[in-house]
């Protein structure tokens, strides 16, 4: 079963998660305690941040593990072009915050509020970078620029399978394809940095943190890789992928337990060096997420390193379904949340208080108190903020719903398994030291 | 024979070998009488360990004093030298480690050089924290135990502490690791030995017999060493790091450093792997087993992790602005402008741009070009952390304290006696242990070597089908 065909059902099925998703959306907007309607907005970008990196990333994924020459992912690696392609659907998801910024329909952003920058000398010295031209075309054109490399993968990955004459022509596509997986990792590394500064670091608009972008990325590619297990073992399910086995699975696993050591690396070495070095206007990313999110301060922890750690450490565990379905949505779950604390605590400070300053007029002098209030403030439990609400958790089923949907639906465009590439009987007979290379698919559940 | 390999993969092994020309090939150096450019060389690595034992007499009997180091500026030569050798250490263990988990078949060629390089290079860093006490017959004061002196506890707070536990740990574990390597290549020295040579080297390979159960506790310890080896590696140089980080001095107070300095440790560890290969194959004949794939691949590596640590210096740069903090702009202003701008233009064209060059494969591929290209990071590294270190201290707080610092032939005698201690040790672990892993160079024959895969074969096969088809004698 080399082509795959999207069932109506689940069609069906996803639309109506995606249904569900949207009306959570709308609710959001009505359902709040928090000013200026930041439940909702903070939830349509943390889920539109969230899944268009997984959508970056898993061209990260392609083009990395081509440069490095790697042959056991090729037989899967449709799945990853698909997702990378999601980048197109998240370009235009950004599309409302870009929008909203200029019509201040939000006030997500601290330094979109021209008042508030021009009161504010941090802000204002940050304003060659934090604004609103910056941010809009910071988004499209890079965002654009790694939708063309995803897209050419794409296109020479498809060719290869019609034209692709092997070891006749001297495997012509793969060797662009691999020119092109060099060129987009420095563009890669060098532009991901720019836009995670922009889209997640900036809510909390005075502090900074050098580390910040690549500990958000170790928690994409996570993500990611827990995703395309668990697309992989769905797919399996339905029939597909039967070259797919338990080695395959078990490698996959050894990414999801290594990135989450390494990102718990990123985060103690954040987290270490900012509470060693006690500076307040460092500290108080921490000192505001510990005090009045400890919930999800601690939850990160557990889900993203705590438990993937012990599950994943046995081999066997990444070979069997059980284990690592478990740990996947774990973690999946865990680096979703890992984003929503990255968001949420900055964006409702910034809307209390564009809020507290609409109310007191344009006067400005309640600086002092505001001060106060900043340094050590206490907040009543919001829904939405110190946990995810059912709405929170709607939103993401409804997101990862249209997620799925784009993806499926361009499975069904390429063959599954690539034809003519020169990795693909690497991949086909892939085994992992001690075990033999097995025939049965890591179906050992049954 | 070539299995399930893709012929795109070039072969690792050229020159058609057998198993016992590979062992005849790599064991020979250690039997023969070393060549003339051996011995050349070795005089003069003597030479400069000697150098260096005067440097450190002379530091120990005239003081601290006669290095240039003032109150401004308490950390120059000595800790950027430690820095630079811990640095060059962290290869051997990515090598046989890391590449060993990633399964990549090119580590084979070059993991025993890298490790030994590793142990040399930790035992030059572990030099100048030493040096650089002064008074080095204090130096156990560093050892945290019940003493008469108070008693007076170490600081279990500071990370120079830390690196103390780090590095030893590391140094045993890589220590282990090398020597767990080499035992099965002892034992094949050993085997084509006699008399008093044969004792010792069965002596060094503890008895092994190379039986099924050998192999299989070999395989599961290499194993267990490379998962524990690989935390080590990153929790040493992070700690080094952790020895700038946790201040709260501007441009060492940043959170990037600990995966940075990891990244241009890798960098610089490739660099000096490089060095010391091209320079080992030439001289002992072993471009069958270091082959041009090898050194490409190294290139690679050195392009990629000299990428990370520009992504790093440019969000260093950048972030600094951004923080709206004035001395951390400063900083950053003082290394582009200040005094040692010359050190910030040689770390940045060093490190960031001249690798660049390695997009062409040609280049990749050019034993001189490589050559003049790790010596060129060697330095840009050693940059990076004289910039890190002295231009960050030269301007403080306070204008009045400001200063300048270079460095007295002592320190600089220091630096060039580690060179020399680093290849004396280096030049007598070619003469007496195997330089490239021969168990498991020969494990990779079958799958590596130029004979079975490669595209040369997959065309000479494509061409025999195509042959066979037209003729109609094809059976299949």
């Amino acid at each position: 079963m080399n082509a795959f065909t999207f069932e109506s059902k689940h069609k069906t099925f996803l639309i109506g998660a995606m249904i569900l998703g949207l009306v959570c959306l709308v609710l959001s907007y009505f359902m709040d305690s928090e000013p200026m309607h930041v439940r909702f907005w903070s939830n349509y970008l943390h889920n539109t941040v969230f899944f268009t990196g997984i959508g970056f990333i898993s061209m990260f994924i392609i083009a990395a593990f081509t440069t490095a020459w790697a042959g056991w992912f090729v037989g899967m690696k449709r799945v990853w072009e698909a997702m990378s392609l999601f980048l197109i659907p998240g370009l235009i998801l950004f599309i409302p915050i870009i929008i909203g910024m200029w019509g201040h329909w939000h006030h997500l952003y601290h330094w979109a509020d021209a008042e508030a920058v021009a009161a504010d000398p941090i802000l204002k010295g940050k304003a060659s970078f934090l604004n609103k031209g910056w941010y809009t075309f910071g988004t499209l054109i890079i965002v654009g620029t790694w939708i063309y490399f995803a897209w050419k993968n794409r296109q020479i990955s498809i060719a290869e399978d019609e034209e692709g004459e092997g070891v006749a022509d001297n495997y012509a596509h793969h060797r662009r394809l691999r020119v092109y997986a060099a060129i987009f990792l420095p563009i890669a590394g060098f532009s991901s940095a720019a836009m995670i500064w922009q889209w997640v670091m900036s809510i909390d608009a005075h502090w900074y943190s050098t580390l910040f972008a690549w500990y958000s990325s170790a928690s994409l590619f996570i993500a990611a890789m827990a995703l395309t297990i668990l697309l992989l073992v769905y797919l399996k399910n339905q029939g597909h992928f039967a070259h797919i086995t338990s080695n395959h699975f078990h490698d996959m696993g050894k990414f999801v337990f290594a990135i989450s050591i390494f990102w718990t690396y990123m985060w103690f070495s954040q987290y270490m060096l900012i509470w060693y070095a006690n500076v307040g206007e460092e500290t108080i990313y921490f000192r505001h997420r510990f005090d009045n999110y400890r919930a999800l301060f601690f939850a990160n922890l557990i889900m993203n390193f705590v438990l993937p750690f012990f599950i994943l450490l046995r081999n066997d565990n990444k070979r069997k379904y059980g284990p690592l379905v478990f740990a996947s949505v774990l973690v999946f779950i865990g680096h979703w949340v890992d984003y929503f604390l990255m968001i949420k605590p900055g964006a409702r400070l910034t809307a209390i208080e564009a809020a507290a300053h609409h109310a007191h007029g344009h006067g400005g002098h309640d600086h002092a108190e505001h001060a106060a209030e900043v340094v050590r403030p206490v907040f009543d439990f919001a829904m939405g903020f110190n946990i995810p609400g059912l709405l929170e958790i709607g939103i993401m089923i409804g997101f990862l719903a249209g997620f799925l949907y784009f993806v499926l639906n361009q499975l069904t465009k390429a063959s599954l398994v690539p034809q003519n590439d020169p990795y693909i009987d690497e991949a086909l007979h892939h085994e992992v030291w001690p075990y033999p290379a097995s025939e049965d698919g890591g179906n050992h559940h049954h | 024979m070539s299995g399930h390999i893709s012929p795109i993969r070039e072969p690792l092994i050229t020159g058609a070998k057998t198993y016992h020309q590979i062992t005849e090939d790599i064991c020979g150096p250690t039997e023969r009488m070393p060549s003339r450019a051996w011995m050349i060389t070795f005089v003069l690595a003597v030479l400069g360990l000697a150098f260096y034992i005067f440097c450190v007499t002379w530091t120990i009997w005239v003081g601290i004093g006669s290095w240039n180091l003032n109150r401004t500026i308490g950390w120059g030569w000595d800790i950027t030298n430690f820095v630079w050798w811990v640095g060059i250490g962290h290869a051997g263990t990515l090598i046989s480690a890391i590449l060993l988990l990633f399964r990549q078949k090119w580590r084979t060629g070059v993991n025993r050089a890298a490790e030994a390089m590793t142990i040399f290079a930790v035992i030059c860093a572990g030099q100048f924290p030493l040096i650089h006490m002064g008074r080095l017959w204090l130096g156990f004061f560093i050892f945290p135990y019940p003493n008469t002196r108070g008693p007076l506890w170490v600081n279990f707070n500071s990370p120079l502490l830390w690196d103390v536990f780090a590095i030893s740990t590391y140094f045993t574990v890589s220590l282990l690791f090398w020597y767990t390597g080499l035992v099965p290549d002892f034992a094949t020295v050993r085997d084509r030995a006699s008399g008093i040579r044969r004792k010792v080297y069965d002596f060094l390979a503890f008895g092994w017999t190379g039986s099924a159960k050998h192999w299989q506790r070999w395989e599961s310890l290499s194993l267990i060493l490379a998962g524990l080896s690989t935390p080590l590696v990153l929790s040493v140089h992070t700690i080094v790091s952790f020895d700038f980080a946790t201040s709260v001095i501007p441009g060492w107070h940043t959170t990037i450093f600990p995966p940075y300095f990891v990244a241009g440790a890798i960098f610089s560890g490739f660099a000096m792997v490089q060095t010391l290969m091209i320079i080992t194959r030439k001289v002992l004949h072993l471009e069958d087993y270091i082959t041009l794939e090898h050194i490409d691949s190294m290139n690679k590596v050195i392009l990629a992790t000299g990428t990370i640590v520009g992504v790093a210096y440019l969000t260093e740069l950048f972030i600094s602005w951004y923080s709206g903090y004035i001395y951390e702009q400063f900083a950053f202003y003082n290394r582009l402008m200040g005094p040692y701008w010359w050190s910030y233009v040689g770390m940045m064209s060093c490190n960031v741009l001249s690798p660049q060059i390695f997009w062409s494969k040609k280049l990749r591929q050019n034993i001189v070009v490589t050559f003049a290209m790790s010596i060129f990071v060697n330095i840009g590294m050693w940059f990076e952390r004289f910039v890190i270190i002295a231009s960050t201290l030269a301007r403080d707080y306070l204008p009045s304290a400001w200063s300048y610092y270079s460095a007295t032939w002592v320190e600089i005698g220091l630096f060039i006696g580690t060179l020399g201690l680093f290849s004396t040790c280096y030049l007598i672990f070619t003469r007496v242990a195997p330089v490239v892993a021969v168990a498991e160079i020969k494990s990779i024959l079958k799958n590596a070597g130029d004979q079975y895969v490669g595209m040369k074969n997959a065309h000479k096969e494509h061409a025999h089908a195509e042959v066979e088809a037209k003729s109609g004698h094809d059976h299949h």
